[in-house]
């Protein structure tokens, strides 16, 4: 029968208007939006002691049922999530989505096998652009710039376009953006503006670089408690999350720009006044090609280490997508 | 037990003093020539876990860890013994207790072929097995106090244990840094 | 989570630690249990990686550097200087030494993070003279003491690093935070001695120095000053976060100490015991405090106890007057360590619920540990003063000359309290 309780890892409290309006209302409403009889405590990561690098471990010894997985900062234990969002695999939404409902079978079979968990689906936190104090004008500018980065597959590409990558935490970055610790930062639109990252720079660079993906993932004991019939409505409700995620996501990132740069209208943050620089047709190609010329290689030589099919599944399903 | 205090607490040393070069080179050159050599912080964090079980060791060796003398004090000198005992047995727990959670996250990192989620990406098992072999050092330096302690319990050798498993408490503290204020007069003050 | 059972493993917490056991054990005991109870064996595993990761964070970073930086700068001999160039120019003054010890307490304090190696240094240079000049011995035992305790209020402080990394709030604002109470302490304590002190003068006997001579002592004045710079000023523009601060301290401070003739291998090897045992210590609570931790959040005990707490529906000021009694009372018994790290994972979330900035609410339970320092029957500066008197004396002599030092130090907090911008300010305006 359905378990009685279930504890549910969240993102953290600061990220923003994902986890504020989407992701708590609907685990602090679970039986209702389920229509499965399982009380819920959600607490977001920030809040719960352990560290969010840990989420798998955590999902996997059954402390937390369900955790929403930050799929960057919990590559590490499992490189095999890095192949839902390689530098320039995902330039729009809509490629986005076809590619992480591709990748999604692959990764779910790798997390039934090594961490007895199911992933529930994937959403984006949104396009990664790029924040400067300094003028840029393209990616060629950010020759010689420290840029801050926050996972291996970033700092690589930044690398080969010459900058220096430096890993900052999220919420060290502004702060080091001020102090001259960073010139740059890549982040997405909303958690800058959150964040106070215009009021440390003046420009900003709208090339998506990622997607800053995430994931629900649910621990297999947890689940074969439910029925057959439970699990499906599980299913549906999960999915019907995390497409108003998708969905709100793109909302979210579209006010975001315009709040930044002192559009109108700008409902969700605060109004700033960043110069946005026209994106080059030169640099969507440098991105597009840096998934064969820098990511996956890269992704490559972290993945098939501890999974000798990784890059071959990938190549099988993104890489499909992508043509390559 | 002195000659393990010098071993530990001149690794632990030559940790902290390369590291304030490192950092403070990085942080001037950073700020002179805008260069930076990135992994500093990843690296200052590996050496702190490493060194932070050697300073565990240095200090249960010198019974500093902290302990309130305030009621103990004034019980009798059996009812003191026995709890120093228990202390130190307890201490042993924890050390055992920290190795065997060391134990599991090390395990993990192996069977998941883990690496740090930064640029280097580097293979959490080169960082975690020295914090691991430290920690492991504390955990049976522990042990080896818990016993000498329970053969002392079992001798009934009160005073012993009061002397050798007792809170290193003020006055003890006071007596080394008054020698060390006298070691200084010599050379210093003097002006 | 009812809480009951929290007040029940809270005194048990407590019991055990009365009984001497280590508090770090006491602390880790309740939390296993705790866990055991309520999440079973998975939430206990999962303690493993807080030892990884918190060790493994770039904020603790900072703490062994700080005490590093003063074990450097007592055992190369530079405090000592310092305190000798301070006592030429200040016993003009009514109450004469006696500001002396504020003085070079807070100077020192400013190089220093620990409050015993402050008092005890400064108790053992200063009381030789002060009882051969016949000072009366209340007022000079209890400045000693009370001057000890800035230590940890003006930065760098471990304490406030340790109440940083449990708070989850910038050190780097933190150590600004603590620079205006600071100075205006010592200026209040200098304020006392002067007023009780007017019109009396000690020691005929003291020698005449040039004005020439002066100046050449002050020499020992400058590496002090050029550290806290150096630290503070690096924090304040910008320019560094606090462990690069201290890494930059550090290097300054071996060139300092080169510089007087003093770097040779026995110092080094004392300058790594003596650090290696202290952060041994705090570093231990800290971890242990972070692994109790993890059960406090996920049982939500702070929850509990910050909507038990809303219920009465107090105002900000009485529920600061019941955290001033509660420390006060703590503080008799427990040291500040032990006082920091048992109670900021709760404190903190309850007082942010009340709308209180955590960064003023760190300097607030800077100076309740501070008046724990000079609180009887445990207080740590007491029995460092009352240990380095030459000629010995009764221990009630250091109490009643700290007395006078609790109430202002209490005073302080209620002008804090009216004033958080004493505090605020400062790291409000920090550059960049
Ligand atoms: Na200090
Ligand atoms: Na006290």
């Amino acid at each position: 029968a359905a378990p009685a309780s279930v504890r549910v890892l969240g993102q953290p409290v600061g990220s923003g208007a994902i986890q504020n309006d989407l992701e708590q209302p609907f685990f602090e409403n679970f039986a209702e939006r389920t229509g499965v009889n399982t009380q819920v405590r959600y607490s977001p990561v920030d809040t719960s002691g352990v560290s969010d690098a840990e989420g798998l471990r955590v999902l996997r010894n059954n402390l937390f049922g369900i955790v929403s997985l930050r799929l960057s900062q919990i590559s590490g234990d499992e490189p095999t999530l890095l192949g839902f969002d390689l530098v320039g695999q995902n330039p729009t939404y809509e490629v986005a989505r076809q590619n992480v409902d591709a990748y999604l079978p692959v990764a779910d079979a790798r997390l039934q096998e090594r961490f007895n968990s199911k992933l529930l689906g994937v959403w984006p936190a949104g396009p990664q652009v790029i924040f400067c104090e300094p003028e840029i004008n393209g990616l060629d500018d950010l020759r010689g710039k420290r840029v801050r980065v926050y996972d291996n597959i970033l700092g690589n590409f930044m690398s080969g376009l010459g900058a220096a990558p430096v890993p900052l935490s999220f919420p060290e970055t502004q702060q080091g953006i001020a102090r001259g610790l960073v010139d740059c930062g890549v982040t997405g639109p909303s958690s800058a503006n959150a964040a106070g990252w215009p009021e440390v720079t003046s420009y900003v660079y709208p090339l998506p670089v990622q997607m800053a993906m995430n994931g629900y993932a649910i621990n297999l004991n947890v689940w074969n408690q439910y029925t057959e019939e439970e699990q499906a409505q599980l299913e549906a409700a999960f999915n019907e999350l995390v497409d108003e995620i998708w969905a709100y996501s793109e909302e979210l990132f579209e006010d975001a720009s315009r709040c930044n740069t002192g559009g109108e209208p700008c409902v969700n943050g605060r109004a700033y006044s960043l110069t946005s620089m026209e994106v080059t047709e030169k640099d969507l190609q440098t991105v597009n090609e840096a998934v064969e010329a820098t990511s996956l290689p890269n992704f490559i030589e972290l993945c098939d280490r501890t999974n000798p099919s990784c890059s071959e599944d990938w190549k099988a399903t993104v890489g499909a997508n992508l043509g390559l | 037990m002195n000659g393990l205090i010098r071993i530990f607490s001149i690794i632990f040393g030559v940790i902290f003093f390369s590291l304030s070069f490192v950092v403070s080179l990085e942080t001037l050159i950073r700020k002179l020539f805008n260069i930076s050599l990135g992994g500093i912080d990843e690296l200052s964090g590996y050496a702190v876990a490493v060194a932070a079980g050697l300073a565990f060791s240095v200090t249960l060796i010198q019974r500093a860890h902290i302990r309130i003398d305030i009621v103990t004090a004034r019980l009798s000198k059996q009812k003191q013994a026995f709890l120093n005992w228990l202390a130190s047995v307890s201490m042993a727990v924890l050390g055992v207790f920290c190795i065997w959670l060391a134990y599991g996250v090390l395990g993990d990192t192996v069977a998941y072929g883990s690496r740090a989620p930064t640029v280097w990406a580097t293979p959490l098992v080169y960082p975690q097995a020295p914090w691991f072999l430290a920690l492991l050092i504390f955990c049976l330096l522990s042990v080896y106090f818990a016993v000498q302690a329970t053969r002392l319990l079992l001798r009934r050798d009160t005073e012993a244990l009061n002397r050798d498993f007792g809170p290193r408490g003020a006055k003890e503290e006071l007596r080394e840094e008054l020698e060390d204020i006298r070691h200084r007069d010599e050379e210093v003050v003097t002006p | 989570m009812t809480l009951a059972y929290v007040f029940l493993a809270f005194l048990v917490m407590l019991g055990m630690m009365l009984a001497g056991m280590p508090i770090a054990v006491a602390m880790v005991a309740i939390g296993v249990v705790g866990g055991l109870v309520t999440f079973g064996m998975p939430l206990v595993e999962s303690m493993g990686s807080v030892i990884w990761a918190s060790l493994n964070q770039s904020l603790l970073t900072a703490i062994p550097l700080f005490i590093l930086l003063g074990e450097l700068l007592l055992r190369g001999g530079i405090a000592d200087r310092m305190f000798y160039a301070l006592s030429i120019w200040m016993n003009r003054l009514p109450g004469g030494l006696l500001h002396t010890n504020i003085a070079s307490s807070s100077l020192f304090a400013a190089t220093s993070g620990s409050s015993v190696a402050t008092a005890a240094t400064i108790g053992t240079l200063a009381l030789p003279t002060l009882e051969k000049r016949g000072y009366p011995m209340g007022p000079a035992l209890g400045s000693l003491a009370a001057g000890g305790t800035l230590g940890i209020l003006i930065p760098p402080s471990v304490n406030l690093l340790v109440f940083g990394s449990l708070a989850n709030v910038s050190v780097g604002q933190l150590f600004l935070a603590g620079v205006i109470p600071g100075i205006a302490l010592t200026m209040l304590f200098s304020l006392y001695l002067l007023i009780s002190q007017w019109g009396k003068h000690y020691g005929g006997e003291e020698e005449r120095i040039s004005f020439a001579d002066k100046l050449r002592a002050s020499k020992s004045l400058v590496p002090p000053l050029v550290i806290f710079f150096i630290v503070m000023g690096s924090i304040y523009a910008g320019l560094a976060t606090p462990t690069e601060s201290a890494a930059l301290g550090v290097v300054t401070a071996i060139f300092f100490v080169w510089y007087g003739g003093r770097l040779n291998l026995e110092l080094l090897e004392a300058v790594c015991i003596n650090s290696a045992r202290t952060t041994g210590m705090v570093l231990l609570v800290i971890i242990c405090a972070l692994m109790l931790n993890v059960t406090v959040s996920l049982t939500g005990v702070a929850q509990t106890l910050t909507q038990w707490v809303v219920a009465f529906d107090l105002s900000v000021l009485a529920l600061l007057l019941i955290l001033i009694v509660f420390y006060i009372l703590l503080g008799m018994f427990m040291d500040v360590m032990s006082m920091l790290v048992l109670t900021v994972p709760v404190a903190v979330p309850i007082v942010m619920a009340a709308g209180i900035d955590p960064i003023w609410f760190g300097i607030f339970i800077i100076l309740m540990c501070e008046i724990g320092l000079i609180t009887p029957p445990v207080g740590m500066n007491l029995y460092v003063v009352h240990g380095v008197r030459p000629s010995g004396g009764d221990f009630r002599e250091v109490m009643w000359g700290a007395f006078p030092f609790v109430i202002i130090l209490l005073l302080f907090t209620f002008l804090l309290i009216a004033f958080p911008d004493i505090a605020l300010w400062l790291p409000r305006n920090m550059m960049g």
